[in-house]
């Protein structure tokens, strides 16, 4: 399976093709995203327009989610 | 392969470049297609490895092996450098990226093949001797110590 | 014509001259007589043709130390060219089982996913003898066979061990799975390799101590590996050995006498065991221009083992001893160690070594054969 087809981790499962390709046009259903806060490790879901911070700790630090997909690579 | 050559005469005279051979040598790989199927449960059959280098006489000749290195190459030479019809041998791999390796023989006496074939059959016979000595030494070490495995 | 090879005016050469050219010359800050003389044609009236016979008589193997991860053995009366043929093959072209791909479905530890990866395949594994040297063979094409693929996984999820005092800091305590380590792996076996990998014979890693990956509380690894056979000269992953190499024996000629407090230096100049001190006795004192007149009772420094040498030169950088040492090495003498990783016995990789040639030979036999029809 190829990298390439890395598939942006939403919480809205399904949208995420939507949104594909679309960087100009925003579609509302996938702005919003799903991270992890760097400070207290819970998951953060932020819209396009709010303040990067985590609401649980106030951690500035977000991550984003690993793809969910398999990934393979040889062991060399 | 007389029947492949007879398929082939008639565009003979019109041969497109692309699908000329691209050497004189046979295409051995053509001619295993159809039983492919059969040899893939056996064992495969080689490509063929070796060759005589273009300007070879019969009594000074070069070699090319294809996928052989310093392991054969530096091994044969020595053997075959022991043999008395032998004048001269050596071997070098021309070009580290290619995996070839050219031997050359000229003797005195005999075929250049000959000495190749009879440096080929010492180094079996040595590896038996090897072989044999090294599992008598093992044998006789583990019992004196008494190693079980 | 090809020269003579007995000659009625040529005397078979002498002892000495024989070890002169068995003897690779090791000076203050050269090396000489490196190269092997022992070709028909190269003396006048000296016959070198090879003969099995003669192979086989001045061929000798004698074993130092014989363990499963190590083996140490010398070959005596073989050349340089064939001895390095052995080891050769025995770092590059045994086949051994490893890791060559890793599907990672999860891992949110801190080791990157590619260097994951690589850490894996380079993990030696064991299994049944018969499974991996019979019934495993290359794979060729796509699809994965039962014989020639192995599939193993690594799931390990590292949480907060509630047993633990809080004040804990050692993380080992603190956490289960903190540390991932190659014990962790679980093998599957799929169709045949029932048969040959069960119980004591389960493809399993040779060492089961390798740390593979730290994490901490709600980190996680979930990945799948599937093994084949490869050769050294792909990956050095599978390269059946830790090391395979050999040594020229050293030899110490001590041309003049080393007497007294100059024996005890001359030892010095060695690693631990290799001069001995000795008195001088009587009746070599008594002996005129043997160099020990009127020391008897005196200690003498003797060649005791000089295989324990390092050939480090150290005596031939005092000036005391100039003159009285020759250091130099056995050409024909290699002292061979090799050191398994596991999956095959270390004397056994030899074998397979000396089989290896012998297949490559008998293969490219059958290719000149067709290359002459």
């Amino acid at each position: 399976m190829s990298r390439e087809g890395y598939q942006v981790p939403t919480a809205s499962a399904g949208s995420g093709a939507v949104a594909r390709g679309s960087t100009g046009m925003q579609d509302t259903r996938s702005s919003i995203m799903s991270y992890l806060c760097g400070d207290c490790g819970g998951s953060v879901h932020l819209g396009k327009d709010s303040t990067v911070a985590c609401p649980h700790c106030a951690g500035r630090v977000l991550y984003k989610e690993r793809t969910k997909r398999m990934v393979q690579f040889e062991a060399r | 392969m007389p029947g492949r050559t007879k398929k082939d005469e008639p565009t003979a005279q019109d041969t497109n470049m692309e699908d000329a051979p691209p050497s004189a040598q046979p295409e051995a790989e053509e001619v295993d297609t159809e039983d492919q199927e059969e040899v893939q449960e056996e064992e495969e059959i080689e490509p063929q490895r070796v060759r005589i280098l273009p300007g070879s006489t019969d009594t000074a000749a070069s070699f090319e092996f294809v996928d052989e290195g310093h392991t054969v190459g530096n091994a044969l030479r020595y053997i075959i450098m022991k043999n008395p019809d032998v004048e001269f041998c050596a071997y070098s791999i021309p070009h580290p990226s290619e995996p070839k390796m050219n031997l050359r023989i000229q003797t005195y006496d005999g075929l250049a093949v000959d000495a190749l074939k009879k440096g080929l059959a010492d180094l079996q016979d040595i590896c038996d001797v090897v072989t044999d000595e090294f599992t008598t030494k093992k044998d006789q070490f583990n019992a004196e110590h008494g190693i079980v495995r | 014509m090809a020269p003579s090879t007995k000659a009625q005016w040529a005397q078979p050469p002498s002892k000495e001259e024989l070890e002169r050219r068995n003897t690779v010359n090791i000076n203050k800050e050269t090396v000489t007589n490196t190269v092997s003389t022992d070709f028909p044609g190269h003396f006048p009236g000296e016959d070198h043709a090879f003969s099995i016979d003669r192979f086989q008589s001045g061929f000798d193997i004698t074993f130092h130390q014989n363990d499963q991860f190590h083996a140490s053995f010398s070959l005596v009366g073989i050349d340089a060219s064939l001895a390095n043929a052995f080891r050769r093959i025995l770092i590059a072209e045994i086949p051994t089982l490893a890791i060559e791909n890793v599907f990672i479905t999860n891992n949110t530890s801190v080791i990157q996913d590619e260097v994951l990866a690589h850490r894996l395949g380079l993990i030696p594994f064991k299994g049944g003898r018969e499974g991996l040297r019979n019934f495993l063979r290359f794979k060729k094409g796509e699809d994965a066979q039962d014989y020639d693929t192995v599939q193993l996984d690594l799931n390990v999820t590292c949480t907060v061990n509630t047993d633990a005092s809080p004040n804990e800091t050692d993380p080992l305590k603190a956490y289960h799975n903190a540390h991932v380590y190659a014990k962790d792996i679980t093998f599957t076996p799929q169709g045949r390799q029932e048969q040959y990998f069960s119980g004591e014979d389960a493809i399993v890693p040779v060492n089961p101590d390798i740390l593979i990956a730290k994490m901490r509380p709600r980190q996680t690894i979930e990945l799948s590996m599937y093994m084949n056979l490869g050769v050294g000269s792909d990956h050095s992953k599978f390269s059946p050995v830790a090391t395979a190499s050999y040594r020229l024996m050293p030899t110490i000629k001590i041309t003049k006498p080393i007497i007294g407090a100059d024996a005890q230096k001359f030892a010095n100049c060695f690693p631990e065991g290799v001069i001995g001190l000795e008195k001088v006795s009587k009746k070599e004192a008594g002996q005129r221009g043997s160099g020990y007149e009127g020391h008897a009772g005196e200690l003498k420094a003797v060649v005791v083992d000089p295989m324990r040498d390092t050939v480090s030169r150290e005596c031939l950088r005092h000036e005391e001893f100039e003159g009285k040492v020759q250091l130099g090495r056995r050409r024909d003498h290699f002292i061979f160690s090799v050191e398994s990783t596991g999956q095959w016995d270390s004397d056994e990789l030899f074998l397979e070594a000396v089989k290896k040639l012998k297949q490559k030979c008998k293969k490219l036999e059958d290719q000149v054969d067709n290359m002459v029809r």
